[in-house]
């Protein structure tokens, strides 16, 4: 076990007692970034900063309006952020480097406690890159129960941005009401998979089993019903003074500083991009089934909630549609070393139960050498997995392109320049979760 | 021992190897015993990896030929290979060139977007480490990916932040993960582990579970020395209390 006196010592071991050269790292971080000329000028006209306007504040990572673990490290002159810095990996888990242990399979469930607000999305990434790596065949029933839960996870995962951002803003009673329609949803999720929350229901080659009927039941009972909710949500916000003065002109940019910094899913649409890779690259029916795809001009955080809220009515849309078209058959692969055998074969033939066996031990195994990129569009955003493959069971490398992480490194260029009140506003509205973010 | 075998069951495969070599040198057995040769084992077929079209998840976004033909007028040399699997096309471009790369791409086909910087440890074979790029162009409807090999005596790569400003994170994240630097990028500075973490946990002789001291963790009470065990439950007893309790209300007699 090594001590402290094994490492290097800097010297800011008395300001940082708690790992010192990352502290000093970004404090100096902080002094070194661009300092805008006209704030220079101005520090300079008031002869430096004898009032004592500037200061260095630690949001985070422990705060509320930080949704998980994120610390932004601000200069600020006033109320204004100056500069920012984020520091995020407080919640690292080294997914990528788990991913490489384990077999694909095997690896799934973990996908679920990346984007835990829409674990969904996250299993059916994971299991179309898979898919796509071996060249699956999934059965069509698969694909479209597989759209079915992937726009509910959707939309579970818009209420808890829409119900937090509010509350971010001071309003908690309409969180109160998302999270009844999170409810719902859990319910559902509960009925299709065992459980509420990590899923795990999506498989490679199809999915772990059929929906009941008491699921298609509450599936279309939450259709019918919650397009009414929205339009509820949408009577008190829409023009609700409060709110837009809270949201607009917040964070604004333009499509080209927004296509510059790389942002994705609803932030990029909101500044006027309509990148969508349900459109862009369809996967599953989604280039089968009728939708649009929401975008504004405007680039400020009331155009991301105009977005996200347009994307739960679409949502519904494809929902519907999916429910119309589903066809009768199969829900996984009928090919044992591509998916799981069902269980009655398991349960009732040799040949079954060896496969099986051999499936969960092995799982698929792609030729050496094989490598390729599948994305998905999820709540967050453009959601990939970039695979490689030695030729055995398990990934050689696993590497995600993870919404969440994308979005963040706009929001550190977004919060420069704005009021420090705003900064909780900002995060609430890129919509970030740290579990992705962080890997 | 060949390297599937080491990757998965390695003992159980590696004895069967084993014994069928020793089979071949040793001399022939007397024909009245049974000649005991191990079955050829292949953990996995070795097939080549299929170019296909056929892949049902293949997208005609990740079909560039005519990029590729600009790329190679342009740059020649530069281009070092095209790779293809699932009909994604993937150009393999020399580590210095590739701000230029990226620059040509940008300004003169519209690659306007970059969606994702990573990097792989390739570990035994040539040039370890690779760095590979997705850039999406929405006008074209197109998705390319460009990667550079470098080896692991130099681990340096030009940044494209001065082309990408979205590349920022992402190397980062390269270097936080792989130990690859990038010359010229304008911060430099570890992703996800703090600066004062000394290894790279990508590379794959990193273990899994981790260096146990290699980080230290935070005090057990709020007055406490930093700890550098991550199990000090096991080895050190119960956790110590950070408060005093409340002597406790209740008597005997109630």
């Amino acid at each position: 076990m090594s001590t402290e006196s094994a490492f290097r010592t800097s010297g800011a071991e008395s300001v940082f007692r708690f790992w010192p050269r990352h502290n000093e790292a970004i404090y100096e971080r902080l002094e070194s970034k661009h300092v805008w000329l006209e704030q220079a000028l101005r520090a300079e006209a008031r002869g430096g900063d004898p009032l004592e306007h500037e200061m260095i504040l630690n949001i985070g990572p422990q705060h509320p309006a930080t949704h998980g673990v994120l610390r932004c490290v601000v200069k600020m002159d006033g109320e204004t952020i100056e500069k920012s810095v984020l520091d995020i990996g407080y919640l690292h888990r080294g997914i990528e480097k788990l991913a490489e242990h384990k077999t694909y399979q095997e690896f799934m469930p973990y996908t679920d406690r990346m984007d835990y607000l829409a674990p969904y999305a996250n299993n059916v990434a994971w299991c179309l890159a898979v898919e796509k790596l071996v060249g699956i065949n999934v059965p069509e029933r698969a694909q479209w129960l597989r759209m079915i839960m992937c726009e509910l996870a959707r939309i579970s995962s818009h209420l808890l941005w829409l119900g937090v951002g509010l509350m971010d803003a001071g309003a908690v009673s309409v969180f109160l009401w998302t999270f009844k329609g999170r409810e719902d949803l859990y319910r559902i999720f509960d009925e299709v998979a065992g459980a509420r929350f990590t899923v795990s229901h999506s498989r490679i080659g199809g999915l772990v089993a059929d929906l009941t009927p008491e699921a298609f039941r509450l599936i279309h009972q939450f259709v019918d019903d919650f397009g009414q909710e929205i339009a509820g949500w949408e009577a008190l916000l829409n023009r609700n003074r409060i709110w837009i003065d809270r949201n607009r002109d917040v964070g604004t940019l333009t499509r080209e500083e927004a296509v510059e910094i790389g942002l994705t899913g609803a932030n990029l649409r909101a500044s006027g991009e309509p990148y969508d890779i349900r459109r862009f690259e369809p996967y599953l029916f989604y280039g089968e089934v009728d939708f649009d795809v929401p975008t504004r001009e405007e680039g400020d955080s009331l155009a991301r909630y105009f977005v996200r809220l347009e994307e739960m009515k679409e949502g519904l849309r494809i929902i519907r549609q999916c429910l119309d078209r589903l066809p009768d058959g199969p829900i996984r692969a009928d090919d044992a070393k591509q998916a799981y055998p069902s269980k009655d074969e398991v349960y009732y033939s040799m040949e079954g139960m060896i496969h099986d066996f051999l499936y969960t031990d092995v799982g698929v195994a792609p030729p050496k050498g094989a490598a390729c990129y599948q994305a998905i569009e999820s709540p967050k955003g453009e959601l990939g997995w970039y695979l490689q493959s030695d030729g055995t069971g398990n990934p050689w490398r696993a590497k995600v392109n993870a919404p969440s992480f994308t979005n963040l490194q706009g929001l550190e260029h977004m919060m420069e320049g704005s009021l420090v009140a705003d900064a909780v506003i900002l995060i609430g509205s890129i919509d970030p979760v740290m579990g992705e973010a962080d890997k | 021992m060949c390297r599937d075998t080491y990757f998965r069951q390695g003992r159980q495969v590696t004895a069967l190897v084993e014994m069928s070599t020793d089979a071949e040198h040793s001399p022939p057995a007397e024909e009245s015993m049974p000649s005991h040769r191990a079955l050829d084992f292949f953990f996995t077929p070795e097939d080549a990896p299929a170019a296909g079209g056929d892949n049902p998840l293949a997208q005609p976004t990740t079909q560039v030929p005519e990029i590729i033909q600009a790329l190679c007028d342009r740059f020649g040399k530069a281009i070092l290979g095209v790779e293809e699997y699932a009909g994604e096309q993937t150009v393999l471009v020399e580590a210095q060139h590739i701000a230029d790369v990226c620059r040509f791409l940008k300004d003169e086909q519209r690659f306007l977007y970059l969606s994702d910087v990573g990097g792989a440890d390739r570990f035994v074979e040539e040039d370890r480490f690779e760095v590979f790029y997705n850039l999406v162009s929405f006008e074209k409807g197109k998705r390319i990916r460009l990667k550079v090999r470098v080896d692991e005596s130099t681990l340096i790569v030009p940044t494209v932040t001065g082309v990408y400003r979205a590349a920022n994170w992402n190397e980062r994240e390269v270097y936080d993960m792989l130990g690859i630097r990038f010359e010229e990028h304008p911060d430099m500075r570890r992703m996800f582990m703090p600066e004062d973490f000394e290894y790279y946990p990508q590379r794959k002789e990193f273990p899994q579970l981790g260096i146990p001291g290699s980080l230290p963790l935070p005090p057990r009470t709020p007055e406490g020395p930093l700890q550098y065990d991550p199990f000090p439950t096991a080895h050190e007893g119960p956790t110590p209390k950070s408060y005093q309790e409340p002597p406790s209300q209740i008597t005997e007699e109630e």
